[in-house]
């Protein structure tokens, strides 16, 4: 089986008065392991019910590998589905809820034990084929309701928020397992979260969805260090917005020295940083690049010392490093490596 | 899932260190306070409806209660087990009581999957069906009377387009030989109290397990069959041995609308009761008695339908 | 969550048989709605017939005597209604102040044999209220029971208590007793911890299964019958003989009067969020 590319075009539905997704454009490569991330409401559930064919959308289209799949209805299309709940059938035992696709296919009982064994034995649930549904524990549930999916062997797996219901340790175990299973498969996976930290640790890509569209698509890393929006910036947490005009190639702020070369065009802009990308060191002359700050805040965070540094007007959060002495009040030099920012107009906003 | 005999959620038996279980100290002892809690309404249920069963079964063997010289003896079953009339009504009620059972049954399926499908109309319908449960049968017997006999409303539109020409043309529905309004009666009383019941048991979560096996790859009549179905067969099982028990047991509806002969059981029970000859009072508790065996043999029924359903696998 | 989604849009689904699909949907509310009422427009029209002979689909002449008889104190009716109202009244107390312990010894405490008794409480619904009436009617002659109100209700309760427990259960299974200890914490003794905590806040639950016992106890026929011995008149024996009786337009009327509490009770009850679930599987006991 080889994996499918997923090509969405346009992609908007709408509930009543309001649109849960707008216009969504998305190339998924295939094979590749894509985290859908974003703040609850801004469309992703609804992006993957229209990938599963539970709900049609209104505008645009979906592809697997250049044909479009709108017109198969849901029970036809080559999708496995992990929902938030485990939705395992209760008047089933787990074998039969890992065979109950298969069945629907009208493969032979004989054959449906063979696969769901070695499938129950892939997600380390071996042997618990007679269990019933009501004596499992949440990770076990999420596990069955995995094999369920994976043992039609789909060319897409769709996975909505599948571990948001367990407690942290089992999250990160549960992670684990999916991240091999994909290794092992290699089909084409999106998974649905709202936990930025859960997208960066578990998916090779990213597509950041705000209020119904694209905000964003990379990898993880491109999020921390080049973000595509400002909106996407700020959901990944940077927590530094200088404001300032750019003006002929330079992005200036008043008030402080800040003065970088930019391609962006005139206008009003801010420049983002994130706290741990400023570099504080003490004060040796204005060298290129530096500006002078002051230290009015400092306080131990465990892995750094999150350090308040006034710039100008600006009051800047900066991570340094913990064992490098700081002190309120003190003078500092505050670096702004280029590479390190990113400046974005706001003018039209 | 639940037993719709056991309302108790679930969560109260699970939890075996929840706090909340646990009294602080009492003056009374917990055994006592349990005790004296559930008395008076063990009472009502031990001493005078399994007391009142007891004693029918005692008094059908001839006892009597403040009477000396009562010998007991089975003459009153042996006169039963021989009389016709008997193993009619037997048979009647048993035919009653399942065809109502069944029908409802089914036709409250169909109107729960077809009711859950609706938008706007669905509160409404619901609403409706409430309705008709405030309903007493015994209304419900006049209400068939009206609309099924021969004079009735059915008979005058049937008139009325050209198909009977007089009242007697009319088939004999009402208090007939088969039971036919009768019925009628109970199907149009217990198919909503049965949907309504089909309706509580979906509720929210049979849609989800029907998108999940959707997109696992069932059709519209898998999901039926293989989802569907089973989750409110539970439910289903047990509202149905209630509407079998009350088909078997109810008096106002086959008095009003059968025959006096044959007679469902109940009837027949009074039938006895009232008769002055001294024989018969035995005779009419052992009827009774055979009414409560009826009950018991449908919930034993019940109570293994429902282990074979929650054992059963695809 | 997806499955909410997917309901949400369920009519967006596959075209073509769209149309096809609302309009067997639309047949099929016909028949329900239909099947729900027709039964019960012959009793309405003869309620106000003054003379309705065969084949007329409409009353030859209308008359409001059947009303009348309703309010009229020569006819029994106004006094079987009273006596219908007490008895009700009289046993929808009496099974909640029954019902009401019972029901928290089975909803707040897990004890051995808990099983047991629940399905012991709800063997009156399975068995019926006829085949231990019959057995427990000596015992009430003898203790002067017989032929009395007092006796019609203390047989009514046989029916009504197993629902007032049932509903008291699920109540005080979601009942939070952090509110009572919060209350003694506060310096209540156990009486105001009741008057002033718990039964407010089961309100909802005592309303729920005072008002089922009332809707059984008003219903109720063979247990009147048996033990009142024809001389306690409720409203359903009156409707009996009226049934029985050649006169239709009469019998519609007080069929009407009949069904008017339950039907006031239960529309009332319906509009209460706390009481609209439980009412299902009491109402289908009438």
């Amino acid at each position: 089986m080889t994996a499918t590319a997923i090509t969405l075009t346009g992609l908007g539905k709408s509930f009543g008065m309001t649109d849960a997704v707008q216009d969504l454009s998305l190339e998924l490569a295939a094979g590749s392991f894509t985290a859908l991330l974003g703040p609850s409401g801004c469309g992703k559930s609804t992006t993957l019910s229209m990938l599963a064919g539970l709900t049609a959308p209104d505008r645009g289209d979906i592809h697997f590998d250049g044909a479009s799949i709108l017109d198969l209805p849901a029970e036809r299309r080559p999708v496995g589905l992990v929902f938030q709940k485990p939705l395992l059938f209760p008047h089933l035992t787990v074998a039969d809820n890992v065979g109950f696709g298969l069945r629907m296919r009208g493969m032979r009982s004989r054959d449906r034990a063979r696969r769901v064994a070695e499938m129950l034995d892939r997600v380390q649930l071996g042997g618990l084929g007679e269990r019933r549904v009501g004596e499992l524990s949440g990770g076990q549930e999420q596990r069955v309701a995995l094999a369920r999916a994976l043992v039609l062997e789909p060319d897409v797996l769709l996975l909505d928020e599948p571990f948001s219901q367990l407690d942290t340790t089992l999250r990160a175990q549960m992670r684990a397992l999916l991240r091999r299973l994909h290794v092992d498969s290699g089909i084409t996976t999106v998974f649905v979260t709202h936990d930025q930290g859960e997208a960066v640790e578990v998916a090779d890509t990213i597509a950041l969805m705000l209020a119904g569209t694209l905000a964003g698509h990379g990898t993880p890393e491109s999020f921390y260090t080049r973000p595509e929006t400002l909106a996407g910036a700020r959901f990944f947490g940077v927590t530094n917005e200088i404001t300032g005009r750019t003006r002929h190639g330079r992005f200036s702020a008043p008030g402080t020295a800040i003065d970088v070369s930019t391609d962006l065009p005139d206008g009003d802009a801010v420049l983002v940083i994130r706290p741990e990308m400023i570099q504080l060191e003490a004060q040796a002359g204005v060298v290129d690049g530096r500006r002078i700050g002051r230290v009015v805040g400092a306080r131990f965070a465990g892995t750094h010392v999150s350090v308040d540094v006034e710039l100008g007007h600006h009051r800047l959060r900066v991570h340094h490093p913990a064992g490098r002495p700081i002190t309120i009040g003190q003078s500092i030099g505050v670096d702004l490596r280029q590479g390190a920012y990113t400046v974005f107009t706001t003018t039209g906003r | 899932m639940t037993d719709p005999l056991d309302p108790v959620p679930d969560r109260l038996r699970r939890s075996a260190t929840s706090t909340r279980r646990h009294r602080p100290g009492r003056p009374l002892r917990q055994p006592v306070r349990l005790g004296l809690l559930l008395a008076p309404a063990l009472v009502v249920v031990g001493v005078f409806l399994l007391g009142g069963v007891a004693q029918a079964l005692a008094q059908s063997f001839g006892y009597q209660p403040y009477l000396s010289g009562s010998h007991l003896s089975t003459d009153a079953y042996t006169a039963l087990w021989t009389d016709p009339a008997v193993r009619a009504s037997l048979l009647l009620t048993v035919r009653v009581a399942v065809l109502s059972t069944a029908l409802s049954a089914v036709l409250a399926v169909a109107a729960a999957l077809l009711i859950r499908r609706l938008g706007r109309g669905r509160a409404a319908i619901t609403g409706l069906f409430q309705a008709n449960l405030a309903v007493p049968h015994l209304v419900g017997a006049l209400c068939m009377m009206l609309l099924l006999s021969q004079g009735g409303l059915l008979s005058r539109l049937a008139h009325l387009v050209g198909l009977t020409a007089t009242p007697a043309a009319f088939p004999a529905i009402t208090n007939d030989r088969f039971g036919v309004a009768i019925i009628a009666e109970y199907v149009w009383k217990e198919t909503p109290f049965l949907t309504v019941l089909v309706l509580a048991t979906l509720g929210r979560g049979a849609a989800d397990l029907e998108a999940a096996a959707r997109v696992l790859g069932a059709r519209a009549v898998q999901r039926l069959r293989y989802v569907t179905l089973p989750l409110l067969a539970p439910a289903l099982a047990g509202g149905s041995i209630l509407v079998f028990a009350f088909a078997a047991g109810s008096y106002e509806v086959p008095y009003l609308l059968g025959r006096p002969y044959p007679a469902t059981l109940p009837v027949v029970a009074l039938q006895y009761f009232d008769d002055t000859d001294l024989t018969s009072r035995p005779q009419a508790m052992a009827v009774a008695a055979l009414i409560a065996v009826l009950s018991g043999v449908a919930v034993a029924g019940y109570l293994l339908v429902v282990s074979r359903l929650s054992r059963r696998a695809l | 969550m997806i499955g909410s989604a997917a309901a949400r849009s369920a009519g967006s689904g596959t075209a073509g048989s769209g149309t096809a699909r609302t309009a067997g949907r639309r047949f099929g509310v016909v028949v329900l709605v239909g099947g729900a009422l027709v039964p019960l427009v012959p009793l309405l029209v003869w309620a106000f017939a003054g003379q309705w002979r065969y084949p007329a689909l409409v009353p030859q002449r209308m008359s409001l005597r059947g009303i009348g008889l309703l309010t009229d104190p020569r006819s029994e009716i106004p006094k079987a209604l009273l006596t219908s109202t007490l008895i009700a009244v009289s046993v929808a107390v009496l099974a909640v102040v029954i019902g009401y312990p019972a029901g928290r010894a089975v909803g707040l405490y897990r004890f051995r044999g808990r099983r047991a008794v629940q399905f012991l409480l709800l063997a009156p619904v399975i068995v019926p209220g006829l085949a231990s009436a019959v057995g427990l009617q000596v015992f009430f002659i003898r203790y002067g029971l017989a032929d009395s109100a007092t006796g019609v209700v203390l047989v009514q309760l046989i029916p009504t208590v197993p629902y007032a427990a049932t509903v008291m259960a699920a109540a005080f299974a979601n009942l939070d007793t952090d509110y009572e200890r919060q209350a003694r914490a506060l310096g209540a003794d156990p009486l105001r911890v009741l008057l002033f905590v718990t039964l407010p806040l089961m309100r909802p639950a005592l309303l729920l299964a005072g008002l089922f016992a009332f809707l059984i106890s008003w219903s109720e026929y063979v247990l009147t019958l048996l033990i009142g011995g024809g001389q306690v008149t409720t409203l359903p024996l009156l409707l009996f003989a009226a049934i029985s009786s050649s006169d239709t337009t009469a019998a519609a009327a007080l069929a009407l009067l009949v069904i008017g509490p339950p039907l006031l009770l239960v529309l009332i009850s319906g509009r209460l969020p706390a009481t609209r679930s439980g009412a299902v599987i009491g109402l289908g006991r009438l």
